[in-house]
């Protein structure tokens, strides 16, 4: 298991770094920041200096190490837009998007797990295809349309839900509905196919031939099984949670950072992006880390195998 | 019983969903007189007023700090923290201050705070965006406490209008706590003050009770950031904003049917036009360029995709800007015309080069497309992302294109910061070069006469109009919306003072 858990870091250290160099190549080959930052009008002279006072006429080479050995400092500069560390800037936004991802996570449990399992257990009949139906409108709805939609009727029309911001829970509500459509989805058509896989299942059969009603035999024993696959999905989940999230926070005026990151690539505050990205990376890879390491811990035939 | 509960809620939704078409009717909740809640895209960059100036901020910050003179309704230059101005001779200039004036905190202003302000905005290591609007500024004294003598490097027509935009800030207060704390916890003149900055969220501000021009008309004032403008919208119509700022011209025309709310818009200094390649290509012939002239309706582009929110303008200019002259006609929509002209030229199918970004309007780009296309010509468009973008169009003539677009603002409402960096010979947007032209800019630039000033823009104009090294479109407005009881009226220069606002 340590040997399994061990390669899998190893594997995500490589991932990192590559994306840290990926994002150094695409900020620097995409254009200097430079002329963006500068006022219509400006002149020359001013250009060169600001050019200067942000490093971009130093060697590529010399600015990619500089580049790694602030990371690896954890410096990430100024906001050249904000004039505030961008480390401040980030952290302070980055609990709004973490709120606003467990609340859609709990919306897509909450709804999600039921509405799998009922499917699965009502196979055939009028429930799956109503309930199917609905997992298909979430996963398609896109969520730029269905956000302005529960704004218009919850908050303009019935007037009981704030239209943004974020001031108190009941703000969260909307966003997390709008964010965890997406993912519930994925948790009911996971949990369906699990489901239906484990109740074909040989001791499904016994336990039934022993006495044991449907109902006792999915909570006692089917359910455990199919949660093998829904538990990592849950941790992939995440990721997709706070790439979904830079629409969401934007429609609802959520204050996170897939906001942030809109607000800054118009704002030209490149740094900020820089951070974002990478932030987001790591996330990323640490949660699929997390999801391996967890199956492996969930069933012994994953880890047993390497 | 989860089960039962998640139907229910898909009921609900579906139900929700379906009403939703039906018009929604706006639940106005009954706002605090003494509360004015303000929806704007952004945050504030910085609430310092001395490091960003895009309108966000500088929307919030011009409500805490006074600045030595401003612009009254009509936009004339007026005083404020400067009683009265006069020229010693071409490069000095001495201001007379107010000496009734406090800071937030209780200390005087004076004019150690003035110089202090012009010293800090324009030494480059506070990197202010505004940096080139007060460069001229070469050395400021104070004289006394209530007299400050500015000297600027030549004669600077400009300076009364760069003025408008500067802060004055505390050097005492400055001083003591720093940079980075007085960009979060500032204090100004100004008639509110800073309560409570939540970055990304809202800012709020407090009435200062002592404001030396009278007490403001709200109690608190508060800043949101709402990015998207259904957003902003359905904050209106639900009461949790009074006022936004900024939506699509197709919005503005949605909501003028709503009686509760109110549209307002204004013509601003910003001035859409077309930038013509005259060094490179196709369109180094002169008579190309005067074809592309008469081949643009301006009308239709105004009418057709901003409804109508827009004005022709003769010429790269508008009303608000000194120099830009009315009488100046442009070309005429003249499609026969212009293909004449093209066939006289030879040109007929020739490839242009139209490059763009997502920064400016698709639709606009595609109209001129079609229009240039009508005459003859053949325009290829080049989506670019903006760095790129300003790179080839700041770059050689040859790589710059044939066609550009953009809505130009100096933020200073003088031809000196419109039509001299588009085209004289050396700046770097400029693709077109006319000694006579540079002559008159120059010389516009360097006196203080305003009528020689007046003069030396007409030759300019006139040059343009018979080169057209880029073509004048329409003047650009600004749009809001608030609650029917707010009174205000916006101004060209798009500022959100709330002194001028009021409950009716």
């Amino acid at each position: 298991m340590l040997r399994y858990a061990l390669g899998r870091l190893l594997q995500s250290v490589v991932a990192v770094f590559g994306v840290l160099t990926i994002v150094f190549v695409v900020m620097r080959f995409a254009g200097d920041p430079t002329l963006l930052l500068m006022p219509e009008g400006a002149s020359q002279e001013a250009i060169d200096a600001l050019r200067h006072s942000l490093g971009f006429d130093r060697p590529i080479l010399v600015q990619y190490l500089d580049y790694l050995g602030n990371l690896a400092r954890l410096d990430f500069g100024v906001s050249v837009v904000q004039h505030i560390p961008v480390l401040d800037i980030v952290a302070a936004r980055l609990p709004y998007t973490l709120e606003l991802a467990t609340g859609a996570l709990l919306v897509a449990i909450g709804l999600g797990l039921p509405a799998g399992v009922a499917m699965a257990m009502g196979r055939g009949g009028w429930l799956e295809s109503l309930l199917g139906t609905a997992v298909l409108a979430g996963q398609s709805m896109p969520t730029f349309l269905s956000g302005v939609l529960l704004i218009a009727v919850f908050g303009v029309w019935l007037g009981w839900l704030p239209t943004s911001g974020a001031d108190d829970l009941s703000a969260l509500v909307l966003p997390a509905l709008c964010l965890g459509a997406l993912s519930m989805s994925t948790f009911a058509r996971v949990a369906r196919i699990a489901m239906i896989d484990e109740l074909g299942r040989d001791y499904v059969r016994a336990a039934r031939a022993r006495g044991m009603s449907r109902l006792s035999a999915v909570l006692r024993h089917v359910l455990r099984n199919a949660a093998i696959p829904v538990v990592t999905i849950a941790a992939l989940e995440i990721g997709n949670l706070l790439a979904g999230s830079v629409i969401v926070e934007t429609v609802f005026a959520w204050p996170g950072i897939g906001q942030l990151a809109i607000q800054s690539i118009q704002s030209r505050d490149f740094l900020i992006v820089q951070m974002i990205v990478l932030l987001t990376s790591v996330i990323y890879v640490l949660t699929s880390l997390l999801a391996d390491v967890l199956y492996g811990v969930l069933d012994p035939r994953i880890r047993l195998a390497r | 019983m989860r089960k039962h509960h998640a139907m229910q809620l898909l009921t609900k939704l579906a139900t929700a969903a379906a009403l939703c078409a039906i018009l929604v009717a706006p639940s106005l909740a009954q706002a605090a007189k003494d509360l004015l809640t303000i929806d704007a895209p952004n945050d504030a960059a910085t609430l310092d007023p001395q490091l960003q100036w895009d309108t966000d901020s500088y929307g919030v910050y011009r409500n805490i700090f006074d600045n030595l003179v401003t612009r009254d309704g009509t936009g004339t230059i007026v005083p404020q923290i400067a009683t009265a101005w006069r020229n010693i001779d071409d490069t000095h200039v001495v201001f007379d201050l107010r000496s009734d004036v406090t800071f937030q905190d209780g200390t005087p202003l004076t004019a150690d705070d003035v110089v202090f302000s012009i010293k800090r905005i324009t030494n480059p290591a506070l990197n202010s965006a505004q940096l080139s609007q007060f460069d001229q500024i070469i050395d400021a004294t104070a004289e006394s406490p209530t007299r400050v003598l500015l000297t600027t490097k030549a004669p600077y027509p400009v300076l009364l209008a760069q003025l408008v935009k500067l802060s004055i800030v505390p050097k005492a207060y400055v001083e003591r706590v720093g940079n980075q704390e007085f960009n979060v916890r500032p204090i100004g003149s100004g008639p509110y003050r800073v309560r409570e900055w939540q970055k990304g969220v809202q800012v709020v501000l407090d009435a200062n009770a002592t404001y030396w021009r009278g007490t403001p008309p709200f109690k608190t004032v508060i800043f949101r950031a709402v990015p998207d403008v259904s957003t902003r919208i359905a904050d209106l119509k639900s009461g949790r904003a009074d006022l936004i700022r900024l939506m699509p011209p197709d919005e503005a025309v949605a909501l003028k049917s709503n009686a509760a709310l109110t549209v307002l818009t204004v013509p601003t200094e910003r001035v859409g036009y077309m930038f013509i390649n005259a060094q490179a290509g196709v369109t180094a012939d002169p008579k190309v360029r005067k074809a592309i002239a008469y081949g643009i309706d301006k009308q239709g582009i105004i009418d057709a995709l901003l409804q109508g929110f827009g004005k022709p303008v003769g010429s790269i200019g508008a009303e608000p800007i000194f120099g830009y002259l009315p009488d100046i006609a442009g070309y005429p929509y003249d499609p026969a015309k212009a293909r004449a002209l093209i066939k006289e030229a030879g040109a007929e199918g020739k490839e242009l080069t139209f490059l763009t970004s997502p920064a400016y309007d698709r639709r606009i780009v595609e109209a001129i497309q079609q229009m240039v296309n009508d005459i003859g010509l053949k325009v290829n468009i080049t989506m670019l992302d903006q760095a790129s973008f300003l790179r080839r169009r700041q770059g050689t003539p040859n790589d710059a294109g044939n066609l550009a677009i953009g809505v130009w603002s100096c933020a200073c409402q003088d031809a000196d910061g419109i039509i001299f960096p588009l085209f004289r010979t050396g700046s770097s947007w400029s693709k077109y070069s006319n000694a006579a032209f540079d002559t008159a800019v120059d010389a516009a630039r360097s006196t203080l006469d305003t009528g020689k000033r007046l003069a030396n823009y007409r030759t300019a104009y006139d040059i343009l109009r018979e080169d057209v090294p880029g073509l004048g479109l329409y003047q650009s407005y600004a749009f809001y919306a608030a609650r029917k009881e707010l009174q205000w009226q916006p101004t060209p220069n798009e500022a959100l003072f709330v002194m001028d606002m009021r409950w009716k």
